[in-house]
């Protein structure tokens, strides 16, 4: 935000709420000042996340990462552009598709925003499950238990502590980049990689490739970022600062991403597909030797329940502002059945599939390709909406800019649709 | 009670029942069949007299800021091959659910041109946020119904449940019939439609509009907060600035600082004018300097120095909390006098909850709190309270620089419900009110928020 030297000087937190700052509070803050496009955007390294990216790496060691570098440039302008929507507006996405398109447009929307997200809440789920699998724990005695503790943490109002500690945990994936530089990759073949273009032409590489842009441009980060913005209450004068921090925070969270599959890469490079959590933690072995299993677990435990605490959250929000219904987490069922009853059944539903005997690492990259399908739908929203110049004014794309960013629209979809094509052909025995 | 008698009740009670239920499908029908959906009428056919279709209908215009309590349609826009046009209210002979009818075969087709206060209702209304004033929150319409009468059609009602969104993403068949599940009167919504030209000035006088007023400002601050950046802007164009200032000052800290910087600055410090001096301090110390300094030069002048003045002090200390509204008398007054002087003062009812009584020099004698007044007598002195008084102690005082939570100790042991700030001699140059001490000092509690994690 524009605060001068001399607001800064002063020793008032920035938020300026009229509320003493503990410790503890004070840590938060640190992480929020970073933004809501910065935390959006690391929503993104979440357990399917890691499972991808580590997948990424085991795979075809170096060869995604000249795509990393694409998706990163894609995930910039879709949370800038979401970000300067909900500045300019002061309103959500959620809002703003239904007040400019067909109610039945909107309807598709918000249901692309569903299906996606409960299938985040799977592979949220699903790592909470694997996490405590790496420490002897079944999944079946876990996930139930969660699920439960989860909702009533939301619900019920003292999730508040929970947040911070899941938060704290989750830094246990901060450990990637030592990781990386401690398992000496090969840095040459690194830089390469990075700028040079390289594409494999099996199916294999295509769904990463697609659960890489699934997992970084995730549909719910839009509505996520903008929403934040509103809340902040930045104004258009703003802008500039929503701007760097919405790029800082993208940028930010891919580089954390591109250490994830370059730590894999040079731990257990070329050796197949994920098959198992414990191979995912791995690569932090040069950092924690024999506890690696442990940090990792940690950190997924962190980052699954946060994320399964969020996630829901903001689609019910999402979809309770496009219905224009009650949604706060401390009405009754009565007063808001629509936002809470979304919000649990999500929840229900994903730790329910979640159950079931599947691969997790299978499942959890199967959720990231889901979501790389339903992304290009909601980026068209985002698109069209940034064009207009009736909701933007002059903050509405420029001609330039809007070259570039249905480019980027349309490559995204170009993969996806690739990815369906063959999948369905694949079903008929023709791929 | 024997067997006999709770079957007889039971069945009286479900008879009952049942009367109630077909009395009220009888009712919801004959509205329902009185009722044109206007998510229906969209796209719907417009015939002539002779039953020929002549185009179809692609918005709705209706006067919605005029003097009318229900909005008369005041024409239609069509689709005519591949032609938008206007077509003016008094060629339409009736509005049935799904179509219209026109009573000439020839049409007078114009170029639509907005009139003042005129609204496209599809474009501006449906869909949009709107301030439910009963109901208290912000909502969307998810249909509106107009109601064909005599000699026009006017909107009658908005319907804002979630069946009726559903039903609007069935088959055509399904939109045209109207659903009045959870339909408020328009006179109880305040709507918003960004691109009408404001009315005549007895538009204040709407239904809607009066019932905005009487709401709660923690109500108001609600809904504020919930709307978007322009609604917000129109709603608070609606609102005496009085009672605009009371809801700002119930509004969240963040939502209050970006509602002024959105604000035009004239309008905006007119807002903080008008509120308590401590909140307005509040506010602008969330502000930039610039931000600030723009607000306090379109102020008067006395009232800037004033919260200059307050901005002096620091967030977290007594000065930062303080109201310096402060009611002052003399010991040779008396009671009947002070009260008359605290009835002068009654629009602050909420910022006065003691009596500073000061000697020559303005140096502090005495608190006295409104109890104390209540029960005394009219011919009471000031300077006989005081003595009475004496009796309890000397007031307990802080100073400007005093942290917030050494105030609230203080307070707790005088056992008062505020204190008042004096200056190095003892002169009173505020009050700090339990209130403030308790938004200041109460960690942020209720329940989880979206917004808490971004804040």
């Amino acid at each position: 935000m524009t605060r001068d030297q001399d607001t800064i000087t002063v020793t008032n937190p920035p938020a300026a709420a009229p509320v003493r700052r503990t410790g503890w509070r004070r840590l938060t803050m640190v992480a929020a000042i970073a933004g809501p496009g910065l935390v959006a955007a690391n929503a993104g390294n979440d357990a399917a996340g890691i499972a991808t990216y580590a997948s990424a790496g085991s795979q075809f060691t170096y060869g995604t990462l000249f795509f990393m570098v694409l998706v990163t440039i894609a995930l910039v302008m879709v949370q800038e552009m979401a970000v300067r929507l909900g500045a300019h507006t002061g309103k959500g996405l959620g809002a703003l598709i239904r007040e400019q398109f067909s109610l039945r447009l909107t309807a598709l929307a918000v249901f692309c925003l569903l299906l996606a997200n409960t299938g985040l809440v799977v592979s949220e789920f699903a790592g909470i499950g694997a996490a405590f699998e790496l420490l002897g724990v079944p999944k079946w005695a876990v996930i139930p238990p969660a699920a439960i503790l989860l909702w009533a943490l939301v619900l019920f109002g003292s999730y508040h502590w929970a947040e911070r500690i899941f938060l704290i945990m989750s830094l246990a994936f901060f450990a990637y980049p030592i990781a990386m530089i401690l398992g000496h990759p090969d840095w040459g073949a690194v830089g390469h990689h990075l700028v040079v273009p390289h594409v494999e032409p099996s199916k294999d590489f295509i769904l990463l490739a697609v659960a890489l842009i699934g997992t970084t441009v995730s549909p719910y980060m839009q509505f996520y970022a903008a929403a934040g913005v509103v809340d902040r209450g930045a104004k258009p004068a703003d802008y500039p600062l929503i701007r760097a921090d919405a790029i800082l925070g993208a940028v930010f969270a891919c580089v954390v991403s591109l250490t994830i599959i370059v730590a894999t890469a040079s731990a257990i490079g070329g050796t197949g597909p994920l098959d198992s959590a414990a191979q995912a933690a791995e690569a932090l072995k040069p950092v924690a030797g024999q506890n690696a299993e442990l940090l990792f677990a940690l950190g997924l435990i962190g980052a699954s329940a946060l994320a399964g605490a969020v996630v829901p959250l903001s689609a019910s929000y999402a979809i309770g502002e496009a219905a224009g219904v009650e949604r706060s987490v401390s009405r009754s069922f009565r007063d808001a059945p629509l936002f809470l009853g979304l919000f649990t059944a999500q929840i229900v539903l994903g730790a329910t599939v979640a159950m079931t005997p599947i691969d997790v690492i299978q499942l959890l990259i199967g959720t990231q390709v889901l979501q790389g399908l339903i992304s290009p739908i909601v980026l068209v929203y985002l698109l069209v909406l940034t064009n207009r110049r009736s909701v933007l004014g002059d903050a509405a794309n420029g001609p330039r800019y809007r070259v570039i960013a249905t480019a980027v629209v349309v490559g995204v979809a170009a993969m996806s649709t690739i990815l369906l094509v063959q999948t369905v052909l694949g079903w008929f025995g023709l791929a | 009670m024997s067997v006999n008698t709770v079957l007889m009740s039971t069945s009286a009670r479900l008879r009952d029942r049942r009367v109630t239920l077909e009395r009220r499908v009888t009712a919801s029908k004959a509205v329902r069949t009185s009722l044109v959906s206007l998510a229906g009428l969209i796209g719907g056919p417009v015939t002539n007299q002779a039953g020929e279709e002549v185009g179809r209908v692609v918005d709705v215009v209706a006067r919605l800021y005029g003097p009318d309590p229900y909005p008369p349609v005041t024409g239609l826009i069509l689709r005519i091959g591949r032609r938008r046009t206007f077509l003016a209210a008094d060629a339409i002979s009736k509005v049935h659910a799904g179509h219209v009818r026109l009573r000439t075969a020839r049409v007078d087709l114009r170029d639509f041109v907005r009139r003042p206060g005129e609204a496209l209702l599809a474009r501006d209304v449906l869909d949009h946020q709107l301030v439910d004033v009963d109901g208290i929150q912000v909502t969307r319409a998810a249909d509106l119904y107009l109601a064909p009468l005599v000699d026009r059609v006017v909107l009658v009602g908005v319907d804002v449940s979630l069946p009726t969104l559903l039903r609007r993403l069935g088959p055509r068949r399904w939109q045209a019939r109207p659903t009045p599940e959870r339909v408020l009167d328009w006179q109880a919504v305040a709507p918003f439609a960004e691109q009408a030209t404001d009315g005549p000035p007895e538009v204040r006088l709407r239904a809607s509009r009066t019932a905005l007023h009487r709401l709660r400002p923690s109500d108001l601050a609600d809904i504020l907060e919930d709307l978007g950046r322009s609604e917000r802007q129109q709603l608070l164009g609606w609102l005496e600035p009085e009672q605009a200032a009371d809801a700002l000052e119930e509004m969240e800290p963040a939502e209050l600082e970006n509602l002024l910087r959105e604000a035009a600055p004239d309008h905006a410090a007119r807002l903080v004018d008008e509120m308590e001096p401590d909140e307005a301090t509040d506010a602008l110390r969330d502000l930039t300097p610039e931000e600030r300094e723009n607000l306090l030069r379109r102020m008067p002048t006395g009232e800037a120095a004033e919260l200059r003045r307050l901005l002096t002090h620091r967030e977290g200390t007594a000065g930062g909390a303080m109201t310096t509204l402060l009611v002052t008398v003399h010991r040779d007054e008396n009671v009947a006098g002070v009260r008359a002087r605290l009835a002068e003062q009654a629009e602050h009812r909420t910022e006065i909850d003691a009596v500073a009584v000061v000697d020559d020099q303005d140096r502090l004698l005495c608190d006295i709190a409104l109890f104390d007044l209540a029960v005394a007598e009219d011919t009471t002195r000031v300077a006989d309270l005081i003595a009475w008084l004496a009796q309890f102690g000397l007031p307990v005082t802080v100073h400007a620089d005093t942290p917030l939570a050494e105030a609230a100790d203080q307070l707790v042991a005088a056992r008062a419900s505020s204190l008042l700030v004096v200056d190095d001699v003892d002169r009173p140059i505020g009050r700090i009110l339990a209130d403030d001490l308790l938004d200041a000092m109460l960690p942020e509690r209720g329940r989880l928020h979206f917004r808490r994690f971004l804040q």
